[in-house]
């Protein structure tokens, strides 16, 4: 690079003659940490680059740093940072226990990456970071960590301005940002499985029969009073009941062997269907619909402790899980039930073929999902 | 992380920039605008797993090599000038090199000195430091402070030449003219006839611009090297906004002269990938992946090309993004936005960026990629707001989508 300098008469800028420009790495210094609450293993990789001004690695000064180089140094870089940085639990520092020292890879290329068990006191989790490693030589330098608790995790930064890392499950925003998870999940789960939605559609069924007087409203999608009384009957049955047993089964207050619970839950859409041509079980739905929510209670609960496994929060998981199954009950009803309204309204087929056709089918459906979940004995 | 410096990529930053620098214009490495970190939250911050400790490296194997230059480790600068040398020394290595490392260890230089004992050099570099940065408002501080107060020419001239061009990346052409003009009183030459012939090229009259430049450039055949560079690439910028295939012939002579210019690199890739050149393209960025901009250019040309490695470089690429998301307030915009408008096929996103982007920076490349992204996504509301400030400077771009 060629410079105006002699004519401003600015020698200065003829350093930049001078040097040579190898294309270096072009990402920012950071430093990366992994810390699992749950067990207390905590790891730190540290750019080798940025090491370098901390601890003299290039021996020989050759603008390299070899393995050999790097072995050579290894009690001084690990002292270089284990002082710059403090987990803590309360007011005590926690030990960190070396277990595993070594080079790991990141996008722009080697760092030194070490693995320590936290030994805090009394065996508690940590719950703060202090973060002090070279911000004395780059204010541009930041600690990123990654705060895993269960299946969860959370990402924070420490900077200089900021070198204390709060690393229990946050406040209010931890717990609100469990509730809305879980309640996706809950959505999610009740929209994927086909076995509540079927068993939700043959409780509805006969709510959709019963407007057989020709309405005087021009929309006939709308349903009436005693479908609304009706359909608040059975789904609000339901939700009580499986709300119980999701409660119970995920405080782990009563736990059921989960294939049993699979194949009844299979069963109570058979017995469902077949209720609603021959009422055997009586002709109100909603306390078969309270009978049998008790077992699908189990069933959600099944899919709610795989997503929980070391959740601190579980009431929240719960709470938020439960709604969302009911949103997405209400909003699969919101949907269907008009329809099927409609569709009693429009034609006499639908209450002689399609209805009959519908339940057939949940039958075998279900009848070939009890055959299959039934545990072998 | 990305970021970087290297983004920053504007001819002055990294090209002839004296420490006195060239204004650098505004680093888009470094993107700092903290008012956008939120926006970061819509993208999902993905960590993969950490790579496993290796401890079996044999001891010849090179594992790191060390840049050619570091921060004094050993003493404190004495004296103002020892702190400013080495300011400037390390701010002229993050532009050569693209790595923002050298920008954190000259703003932890500055940051120990005391504020009453600011001279008018450091308040330039301090200035020139916040540029690259993006705190493009702390520089502007600086440098008007500097202009009011100063009694040296060199400060002045730097500072008007810097503000000049803060103005001009940041679309604010009426303030970029004046400061022009004012350089232009200073100290006269081709680096204020190129100063000039910008604004006036953003501002519609693009072709009397290249023509009086290259008209000037022709007869200064006595001026210094590094003026005749910048007038050169200052050509090569016009041609392009004007179509003009010699777009490639005048940067191709700034990067014959030096090598190390990344801005001018990633125009002149930029322009071959635009033209469908694509071993150009590859030849020129081949070598410089660790740079965003040109790795950007160079993942979507091997992509074009039907390469193998394209993937390699883009999974590289994706890697670099996420963590810069997990830093949250660095990334450089431009970079993140194209690879998801032109690689990851996903507009609303690109888009978003590339307008949050724009909000600070308003450069021919910089407009191109939000009318780009804009159009993709369909934002007709986005494409208006373009279009009228567009018209209203009558700017006009051959680098610019056709508007329906």
């Amino acid at each position: 690079m060629l410079l105006r300098a002699h004519i401003l008469r600015l020698p200065m800028f003829l350093w930049l003659l001078a040097l040579a420009n190898p294309v270096l790495a072009h990402k920012a210094s950071d430093s990366f940490m992994y810390l699992d609450t749950d067990s207390g293993q905590f790891r730190i990789d540290v750019a080798l680059r940025d090491l370098a001004l901390l601890v003299p690695l290039d021996t020989n000064r050759d603008g390299e740093v070899t393995g050999g180089e790097f072995r050579q140094h290894r009690g001084a870089v690990l002292n270089a940072i284990e002082a710059g940085i403090t987990l803590s639990t309360g007011n005590s520092a926690c030990e960190l226990q070396g277990e595993q020292w070594g080079i790991s890879q990141h996008s722009d290329g080697a760092y030194a990456a070490t693995r320590y068990q936290a030994l805090c006191d009394g065996g508690q989790a940590p719950d703060r970071l202090e973060y002090h490693l070279l911000f004395e030589h780059d204010s541009l330098h930041r600690g990123l960590i990654q705060i895993s608790t269960g299946e969860t995790s959370s990402l924070a930064v420490a900077g200089p301005d900021s070198r204390t890392v709060d690393l229990r499950p946050s406040g209010r925003s931890g717990l609100w940002l469990s509730f809305t998870t879980f309640l996706q999940e809950g959505v999610v789960h009740l929209l994927i499985g086909l076995d509540h939605i079927l068993f939700l559609l043959v409780l509805v069924l006969p709510a959709s029969l019963t407007r057989n007087q020709p309405t005087t409203s021009p929309r006939l999608w709308l349903p009436s009073r005693a479908q609304v009384i009706e359909l608040s009957a059975v789904v609000t049955a339901f939700t009580v009941a499986h709300s119980i047993t999701l409660a119970l089964a995920a405080l782990k207050i009563v736990s059921l062997p989960i294939a049993w619970v699979e194949t009844v839950i299979a069963a109570s859409i058979v017995v469902a269907a077949v209720n609603v041509v021959w009422p055997v079980l009586g002709r109100r739905t909603w306390p078969l619909a309270f009978g049998f929510g008790l077992i699908h209670g189990f069933g959600f609960a099944s899919v709610l402790s795989d997503l929980t496994s070391g959740t601190a929060n579980l009431a929240v998981a719960l709470a938020g899980f439960n709604v969302g199954v009911e949103l997405g009950q209400l909003a699969l009803l919101a949907i269907c039930f008009p329809l099927l309204t409609l569709l009693a309204q429009a034609t006499p087929l639908y209450q002689r073929a399609l209805v009959p056709v519908i339940l057939l089918g949940v039958v075998g459906v279900s009848l070939m999902w009890v055959w299959e979940r039934i545990p072998a004995v | 992380m990305t970021c970087s410096v290297k983004t920053t990529l504007r001819r002055s930053d990294i090209r002839r920039h004296p420490a006195i620098s060239f204004p650098a214009r505004p680093g888009r490495a470094f993107w700092l605008g903290f008012s956008l970190a939120g926006s970061l939250l819509a993208v999902p911050v993905v960590t993969a797993a950490p790579s496993s400790i290796q401890n079996d490296f044999s001891d010849n194997a090179v594992l790191a090599t060390l840049p050619d230059v570091s921060p004094n480790l050993s003493s404190a600068p004495k004296n103002v000038d020892e702190l400013a040398d080495e300011v400037q020394q390390l701010i002229g290595q993050a532009r050569k090199t693209g790595d923002p490392r050298f920008l954190g260890y000259a703003e932890r230089l500055l940051g120990d000195w005391p504020e009453p004992d600011f001279t008018d050099r450091l308040r330039v570099l301090r200035a020139t430091l916040a540029q690259s940065l993006h705190r493009f408002d702390l520089a502007r501080q600086d440098l008007e402070r500097v202009l009011q107060t100063t009694d040296q020419r060199r400060q002045r001239i730097q500072s008007r030449l810097t503000l000049a061009n803060l103005e001009l990346v940041q679309g604010r052409y009426v303030k970029a003219r004046e400061h022009c003009q004012a350089l232009a009183d200073l100290y006269p030459g081709l680096i204020a006839a190129s100063c000039l012939a910008q604004t006036e090229a953003r501002t519609g009259r693009a072709e009397s611009a290249y023509r009086r430049l290259r008209g000037q450039l022709a007869s200064a055949s006595n001026a210094d090297p590094t003026s005749q560079l910048w007038a050169e690439g200052t050509l090569g910028d016009l041609a392009a906004q004007l179509g003009l295939d010699s777009a490639a012939v005048h940067w191709g002579a700034v990067l014959q002269q030096s090598p190390d210019d990344l801005y001018t690199r990633a125009q002149l890739a930029d322009w071959q990938l635009q033209a469908s050149n694509l071993q150009a393209t590859l030849a020129l960025t081949k070598g410089y992946d660790q740079v965003d901009a040109l790795a950007v250019i160079r993942a979507i040309a091997l992509r074009e090309a039907g390469a193998p490695e394209a993937e390699a470089l883009a999974d590289s690429l994706r890697e670099r993004f996420a963590e810069a998301q997990w830093r949250g307030t660095l990334l450089h915009q431009r970079d993140f936005a194209r690879f998801q408008l032109d690689i990851e096929n996903r507009p609303a996103l690109a888009l978003k960026h590339a307008l949050a982007n724009w909000e600070t920076q308003r450069e021919p490349l910089d407009t191109r990629l939000v009318l780009r992204a804009a159009q993709s996504a369909a934002d007709q509301s986005a494409l208006k707001r373009l279009q009228q400030w567009l018209a209203q400077y009558d700017q006009t771009d051959h680098r610019y989508p056709e508007t329906p």
